[in-house]
């Protein structure tokens, strides 16, 4: 197993006035993906680049297996990495492609096209082995390039925002295959997205970045039930912020009081953090706290938004079965199912 | 079959190909005709160009041009390529002033250039006449970098070169591994031009006082005027062959990666 250990130190990256990176620290496991997922210019690309080598940083280390390899450059990382935007040498066919690194690696012709159809065959294209680029889909030149990625046994695997230039159905199919793959070959992976879902889907753990740090790095299940800040708690999955007061470590949301788990004020006005499936909405005859506004069908489950009597909107998820008398417009009783909320400051 | 050979008539088009065939086309049939002509017996024979493929200077200038002219697209792409794709590849600033400077070659006239060049050149450098490459290199300069930059332009060089570099490639196998086969119809173009310019130079040739072959054909055309168009009806089939020889020699295969 050629696969390594990660470690960003205390990176930290400019470009001019923009800081992209401000004293950032990673650690990935050996054979571990893990995803970096942020918003827009948070500097999930600038982080990937900076551990291939293709950006230096301006302070900090990476290590990879414990080594310093700050200084080593691009071509002698041994990183294979997938870009964005297509990236195939439109020269080459696809075998050609995809035996590329192992060719630079100076392996026998022979042995590198053999390998190279192993791989093809792994990200079931071998039968268009002999073909140009161009005559493949998005699709496919993105399975060529993670071929090409994967070929020469790179230490650690880099992918910035594979998917993104493919329609849904194929992302999904990919992120599939990515995962599959990267967990048979045993890849320590970094994956970039600004897809949560996809984060979630094939990740050991996610690393949500905000402007040019880490703001938590947990696995998907933590992530989304323990957010260590309210800037993760409403970028991973979908959070309802609901004005409320707190007293006495206790926070008073629709007429019950709940137990708050400590951030942020302890006294006055806060925002009540609560998934959509942690509100429940039952029909009343009487005056009730909201009113339905939408209710869209979604097979098992229906989202059901509420506007309460103060104007807030609120979003809750709930079995189908149990949704059938929440018409719009019709009068309703919101509660919060979970006995603890997480607060944030208005 | 009538309706498909049938052109429409596009006058832009008819006015080029009239000045075309009025300055070009026609000249050169007739300085053709006329270097064929046998007036003793009024038809027609070989006569002159008999005459200058058993003259010795016609090889001995034409191999001389011939090197020279390769020489310096050697310098060209050894020079230009790897300063081209930094250029590009870096996105650096100074790029505008590069683009500026490589167009100052058509702009100073030639022979204030070889006049400087005497002046300024030290004698080591004006005795040999591996200078000619240098000063070929700098006069062709301006149309080799716009038919390497239309290529550059072309591509997604960043992200092509950025995944050869990740797969192991330094900058070398990146360049040619890599960059000048994904732009090879510009290389082409590049190799073509420097060499036909190098290949015809005159004045500044002239005026450094070097013989090459158009030197000599126009010392030839001093008393020798039908040997001379001679010669020249057939340096005009020596850049043919090479291109076509360098056509045949880049597999056929590597066109159809370009889109
Ligand atoms: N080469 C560069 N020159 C100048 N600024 C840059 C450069 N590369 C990145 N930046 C800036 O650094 C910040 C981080 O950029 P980065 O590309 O890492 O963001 P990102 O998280 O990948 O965003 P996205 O999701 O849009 O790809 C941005 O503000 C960007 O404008
Ligand atoms: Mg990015």
């Amino acid at each position: 197993m050629s696969s390594k250990s990660l470690s960003l130190r205390n990176i930290s990256k400019r470009f001019g006035n923009v800081i992209a990176l401000d004293n950032f620290n990673l650690e990935v496991g050996v054979g571990e993906l893990v995803a970096l997922l942020g918003p827009s210019g948070c500097g999930k690309t600038t982080a990937l680049r900076v551990v291939a080598g293709l950006e230096h940083q301006d302070a900090g280390t990476v290590l990879v297996a414990d080594k310093n390899i700050s200084d080593v450059p691009a071509h002698k990382r041994n990183m294979g990495m997938v870009f964005q935007a297509y990236s195939l040498f439109p020269n080459l066919t696809v075998e050609e492609n995809v035996a590329f690194g192992l060719q630079m690696r100076k392996v026998s012709k022979h042995l590198r096209l053999k390998k190279a159809h192993e791989l093809l065959d792994l990200v079931g294209l071998d039968s268009q082995s002999k073909r140009f680029t161009h005559q493949l889909s998005g699709g496919q030149q993105q399975r060529v390039a993670l071929a090409r990625a994967l070929a020469f046994e790179p230490e650690i695997l880099l992918l910035d925002e594979p998917l993104s230039a493919l329609d849904a159905q194929v992302r999904v199919n990919l992120r599939e295959e990515i995962r599959r793959l990267q967990l048979s070959l045993g890849t320590t992976t970094l994956f970039v997205t600004h897809d949560q879902e996809e984060a979630m889907a094939i990740s050991d753990r996610v690393g949500v970045m905000n402007s040019g740090v880490l703001e938590q790095i947990d696995t998907p299940d933590a992530l989304y039930n323990k957010p260590a800040s309210s800037f993760v708690a409403s970028f991973v999955g979908t959070m309802n912020r609901i004005p409320a007061h707190i007293s006495d470590g206790m926070v008073e949301i629709f007429g019950s009081k709940v137990v708050a788990l400590k951030r942020g004020n302890e006294n006055g006005k806060v925002h009540a953090l609560i998934r959509p499936e942690s509100i429940s909405v039952v029909a009343t005859t009487a005056q009730g706290n909201a009113k339905v506004l939408t209710r869209s069908f979604m097979g098992a489950s229906s989202n059901i938004i509420c506007q309460t009597s103060d104007g807030t909107i609120v979003q809750s998820l709930m079995t189908s079965a149990s949704t059938g008398d929440l018409l719009p417009g019709s009068s309703v009783q919101l509660r919060v199912l979970s006995s603890e909320v997480l607060v944030a400051n208005v | 079959m009538a309706k498909a050979l049938r052109v429409r008539f596009q006058p832009p088009l008819a006015v080029t190909l009239l000045i075309l065939g009025f300055f070009v086309f026609i000249p050169m049939v007739s300085a053709f005709e006329y270097s064929i002509r046998t007036p003793l017996t009024g038809g027609y024979g070989w006569t002159h160009y008999l005459w200058a493929i058993r003259e010795e200077e016609f090889f001995h200038y034409i191999f001389r041009s011939g090197w020279l002219a390769g020489l310096t697209v050697l310098i060209t792409l050894i020079v230009l390529v790897p300063t081209m794709t930094w250029l590009h590849v870096s996105k650096s600033p100074i790029r505008p002033l590069i683009d500026g400077i490589s167009l100052l070659p058509l702009v100073i006239p030639v022979v204030a250039f070889a006049v400087g060049a005497q002046i300024s050149f030290p004698e080591f450098v004006q005795n040999t006449v591996l200078e000619l490459p240098f000063l070929y290199f700098v006069l062709a300069l301006p149309y080799a970098y716009r038919s390497l930059d239309i290529g550059l332009n072309s591509i997604p060089l960043k992200t092509i070169t950025e995944a050869a570099r990740s797969a192991g490639a330094n900058w070398w196998r990146t360049i040619t591994a890599v960059i000048v086969p994904v732009i090879r119809g510009s290389v082409m173009a590049t190799i073509a031009l420097t060499f036909a310019l190098s290949l015809g130079e005159y004045t500044l040739t002239v005026l450094l006082h070097w013989d090459t072959f158009p030197t000599w054909v126009t010392f030839v055309a001093q008393d020798n005027i039908l040997g001379a168009i001679a010669i020249s009806m057939m340096s005009l089939i020596i850049p043919f062959l090479i291109l076509t020889v360098i056509t045949l020699f880049v597999p056929e295969r590597s066109m159809q990666g370009r889109k």
